[in-house]
């Protein structure tokens, strides 16, 4: 294919007959002619005989034939496009003024088309933003398609793409040959407190591999990252790597902060470099890098292949697929499933893209929000294209007087498709405009797990989007109009003029048609948003276990090297639990080891004394809490007692466990006065406890998730440093912070708190992401149903203006105003009902889609189904109502006498 | 003697001043109006004519000849005119200021 084909082809795109060789070779050739034959005659008459007039013309026309004729077939193709560009332009010219014109006639149809346009493409290009740079940007490391997160699975305690031990990462790194490298990182965070500097400032940071910059391309912006053998422990020296967020805000980014030695947690650090600003995992927050320094020693120790808390990232060989890495990791896997049975027996791996292990929960929630932001446009498109029509229909003389006169159909197309194209453009830039600010606003809100990014920016993906998305809206609301007014019949309407109905019944059926498709739209929309709200409800009326109403949560963790014993740490706590308890306002005050609806706690396997070990592993949650707890959350006691302040240490070792453990563990037995141990094969050295009791279940981690096997041991007899005391109050919650923040800074002035939160509050939170989702469907489903009630209206009021004189016909020979008003609702619940039976059709043949982000409600809710399109089927009544009204209310008498 | 470079576009606005002409009728008028001092290429004059249409100083249409055949007229615009007269401006300009320095001893 050569390039002047290439272009002709695109030319025809745009409409523009750039170039045309077949009309201007032949022109050129006849003009060539026509001149040699002048010539020859001119020779003749002067008296030359034919043939040397002939040779003497030959001679003129310089130095070839071929080569003249090909210079002057090159000029006349140049002229002939000149001119045809030129003419192009002309008419865009004279179009774009016909269009400013008319909109200036009706200014206010022109800004509501703007006005609604903007608002949906501003909508779309936000969202479209977080789509982008969640989904489709890649991460920004190099090579990023070698990356893939390496898991473990293990039917027995359900686990699927669980965290690794740190010995399992080892052996796959030395022996699976699909691999260049094999690396990771803590998955939990662990909070740092950056002394030295007032006030003391709470940070939090990550343990990684040696390798795990080097693994995934990452250059430091200043001084060094990690090297191989910090993996490995090698004298006391302590090192920590900032992330560039941290050293811009901590450290005023001073350059000179490498290799000075800072305080955390009390202990001297060096800081050796700073990561580059492009660094980011999605969905991990994380202020400073630790190197794991692991002991050479633990690499024999059992719980080094028991302990499951590395996030691992391999990088692929060169070449080689993801699927023949993992044969080669799956052989690693076996070996190990026989050469360490206690621990990996049933213990499987997998790997998965690591950009898809990192974004892929977020993929179906943001998917449905650009979905429904997609229908928003469309929906908007739809009353766009019907303002046009209308107007087309009001200028349907205008244009009949043009091709009257001679104006080609396709000029009166193009006129109309330039006005769409401009209003399209203006509604465009509005809406890209919009859209940026709507992005920094989603940037902003980073609604919990839906946006794993802070990076969310204009980029020029979004803005191609953006305006491929604004040229299809112009198509799609210019095609109705444009095709109503080329086929136009000038005599038809000329003579309908003066009787008030220049109706054109094309018009009508396109309307018709639009409101049709935009009403199947919204009910779709709806639907969909209604099954979300449904769905939310259920969630936020789950009872989780506890009453989260009056209390308030103080997260703490205490730096081991002030508190370097147990006594202190129960001393710190102890304090602080009894102060908190005498404060005015509380009613009852404790410490656990972790609230509700948050990360899971640490969890083990455990053994019933007596009972000879399960065959199958087993997983059981495990909390540390002080004797109050249940009294203050006001979790029941289902059999035997609650802790109390004599469980303490030294004590008989006793514990808690919560229903779902009793059911699960206990079928058929009193667990009360049963002991088990934290261990599955218990030995000499096992600890036994005794069960004293049985408690309600709580939502552990959150409310949609189920309670899974508790076990709940006084605070004293296992000791943390890492502890929340959980407040009672009777006055508002939040008043008690201040005092107890002042009882804490008493305690110890070093001392950060990680948060403080009301118990209400942390359950909002665990709902922020469907919250979020719900309210933006809702919102979309609102304004799309708004939208779709205008179109209903718009629809209903050119029917009444069309068919006023029949109306007054009616009226005059005796018909009801009751008549004549449902002659134009059922018109328009007739369009709407047809719409909502295709949005249901869509809806239902869709919503399996969602299922996963529904909580007790089926994707094809019966209430849901029923409710959205009755409610969509009223309103879409009421609002064609108003134009019966009107219509009921014409008097015949001035209606005739028009004529 | 061939033409002076640039020259040609000038005079065939001057050519098509008075009346619309073909390319031949062009040709005759320069070599006549020259008394046969100055020989057109027929391919440079139809390449000159179809840059000034696509300049929009003319404007190029099919018609009869006397003689009977089809021939194209070119006709000059008011955009063609103005053409005209900066270009004569300029070449008499430069005329006279060849003209001083050849003179020059």
């Amino acid at each position: 294919m050569t390039r002047p084909d290439r272009r002709s082809r695109f030319g025809r795109l745009f409409g523009l007959a750039l170039r045309r060789p077949d009309d201007a070779g032949p022109d050129a050739d006849a003009e060539l002619a026509s001149m040699m034959d002048e010539q020859v005659r001119h020779l003749i008459e002067r008296g030359m005989d034919p043939e040397a007039a002939r040779a003497e013309a030959l001679r003129r026309f310089g130095t070839s034939v071929p080569q003249t004729r090909e210079a002057v077939q090159r000029s006349a193709a140049r002229r002939d496009r000149g001119i045809r560009l030129r003419e192009w332009i002309d008419d865009a010219v004279v179009d774009i003024a016909v269009s400013l014109r008319s909109f200036r006639k009706s200014p206010g149809l022109a800004a509501a088309a703007v006005l609604t346009l903007a608002l949906a493409i501003g909508a779309n290009t936000a969202i479209f933003s977080a789509v982008e740079a969640v989904l489709l940007r890649p991460l920004p490391f190099a090579h990023p398609r070698e990356l893939v997160a390496l898991w473990e699975k293990n039917p027995d305690f359900g686990w699927d793409r669980a965290d690794a031990a740190p010995a399992n990462m080892l052996d796959w790194k030395k022996q699976a040959e699909g691999f260049a490298d094999i690396g990771g990182y803590s998955s939990f965070g662990d909070d740092a407190t950056l002394t030295g500097k007032e006030p003391p400032r709470l940070l939090s940071s990550r343990q990684a591999t040696g390798n795990f910059f080097s693994l995934l391309g990452v250059r430091p912006a200043l001084g060094r990252l990690f090297r191989d053998e910090e993996t490995w422990r090698d004298g006391d020296a302590r090192v920590v790597v900032l992330t560039q967020a941290t050293w811009r805000d901590a450290f005023g980014a001073d350059p000179a902060v490498i290799g000075t030695t800072i305080e955390l947690d009390g202990r001297p650090t060096e800081v050796i470099g700073v990561l580059p600003k492009s660094f980011a995992l999605p969905g991990l927050e994380v202020d400073l890098w630790y190197p794991t320094r692991w002991d050479r020693a633990f690499e024999t120790e059992v719980w080094f292949r028991r302990a499951h808390w590395l996030r691992v990232v391999g990088r692929l060989k060169p070449g080689m697929t993801p699927e023949r890495a993992d044969a080669t990791l799956q052989t690693v896997v076996a070996r190990l499933q026989r050469d360490f049975p206690v621990t990996n027996a049933r213990m499987g791996a997998g790997l998965t893209p690591l950009h898809e292990f990192l974004v892929g929960s977020t993929r179906l929630p943001l998917l449905v929000i650009f979905g429904g932001v997609s229908s928003l446009l469309l929906i908007a498109c739809g009353n766009i294209a019907n303002l046009l029509l209308v107007r087309s229909v009001g200028q349907a003389r205008e244009s009949a007087v043009r091709l009257a006169l001679g104006a080609g159909r396709g000029r009166l197309l193009r006129q109309a498709l330039t006005e769409s194209a401009l209003l399209a453009a203006a509604g465009g830039i509005a809406g890209i405009a919009l859209g940026a600010a709507g992005a920094s606003l989603l940037a902003a809100l980073r609604p919990a797990g839906l946006l794993p990014t802070e990076d969310i920016t204009m980029s020029w993906v979004v803005l191609g989007y953006s305006a491929a998305a604004s040229a299809l809206a112009a198509v799609l609301f210019g095609l109705a109009p444009a095709s109503v007014a080329a086929r136009r019949r000038p005599a038809e309407v000329l003579r309908a003029e003066g009787r008030g109905a220049s109706g054109s019944r094309r018009a009508t059926r396109w309307a018709d048609l639009l409101l049709v498709g935009q009403v199947a739209v919204t009910i779709a929309l709806t639907l969909g948003a209604g099954l979300l709200v449904r769905s939310y409800l259920r969630l936020s009326n789950v009872d989780p276990g506890f009453d989260s109403r009056q209390v308030l949560t103080v997260s703490l963790d205490l730096p081991g090297i002030r508190f370097d014993s147990a006594a202190k740490v129960f001393a710190f706590y102890a304090e602080l639990e009894r102060r908190t308890r005498a404060l005015a306002g509380v009613e009852s005050a404790a410490i656990v080891s972790k609230v509700p609806l948050g990360p899971p706690s640490w969890s083990s396997d455990f053994a019933i004394q007596g009972q000879p070990p399960r065959e199958r592993a087993a997983q059981v949650v495990h909390r540390e809490q002080t004797h109050d707890y249940q009294r203050v959350m006001r979790v029941p006691l289902r059999r035997g007692r609650l802790l109390t302040e004599a469980d303490r240490r030294g004590a008989p070792g006793v514990v808690l466990i919560n229903e779902t453990m009793a059911r699960m563990h206990f079928a058929g037995l009193d667990p009360i006065g049963q002991r088990l141990a934290f261990d599955r094969i218990p030995d000499s050295t096992t600890y036994w406890r005794t069960i004293v009791g049985v408690v309600g279940d709580e939502r552990q981690v959150a409310l949609g998730t189920e309670s899974t096997p508790e076990i709940i041991a006084p605070y004293e007899q296992e000791p943390r440093s890492a502890m929340t005391l959980v407040v009672r109050t009777t006055a508002p919650p939040r008043v008690l912070a201040a005092p107890i923040r002042a009882i804490v800074a008493d305690l110890d002035p070093m001392l950060a708190i990680s948060s403080i939160r009301t118990m209400d509050e942390i359950r909002a939170i665990s709902l922020g992401r469907e919250r979020f989702l719900t309210g933006l469907l809702l919102s979309f489903a609102g304004v799309g149903l708004g939208l779709s009630l205008v179109g209903v209206y718009g629809v209903g009021s050119e029917l009444a203006r069309r068919r006023l004189r029949e109306m007054g016909i009616r009226l005059a020979i005796g018909a009801t105003p009751g008549g004549v008003r449902w002659l134009i609702v059922r018109h328009g619940l007739g369009l709407t009902t047809l719409g909502a039976l295709l949005g249901v059709t869509a809806a239902l043949a869709a919503a399996g889609l969602i299922r996963s982000l529904l909580y007790q409600v089926a994707p094809s809710d019966p209430v849901t189904f029923v409710v959205v399109p009755a409610l969509v089927l009223v309103t879409a009544a009421a609002a064609s109502w108003l134009p019966g009204h009107r219509a009921s209310r014409t008097d015949p008498a001035q209606v005739l006498r028009q004529d | 003697m061939p033409l002076l470079k640039g020259t040609l576009d000038a005079l065939v606005l001057k050519a098509l001043s008075s009346t619309p002409m073909h390319a031949f009728e062009i040709t005759r008028w320069i070599e006549d109006g020259s008394r046969g001092e100055f020989e057109i290429e027929a391919a440079a004059l139809l390449q000159s004519l179809h840059r000034l249409e696509e300049r929009r100083c003319l404007t190029g249409a099919w018609d009869i000849t006397e003689n009977n055949r089809r021939a194209r007229y070119y006709s000059l615009t008011a955009t063609g005119r103005a053409r005209l007269r900066t270009e004569t401006e300029t070449l008499k300009q430069s005329v006279e200021a060849l003209t001083a320095l050849l003179e020059v001893r």
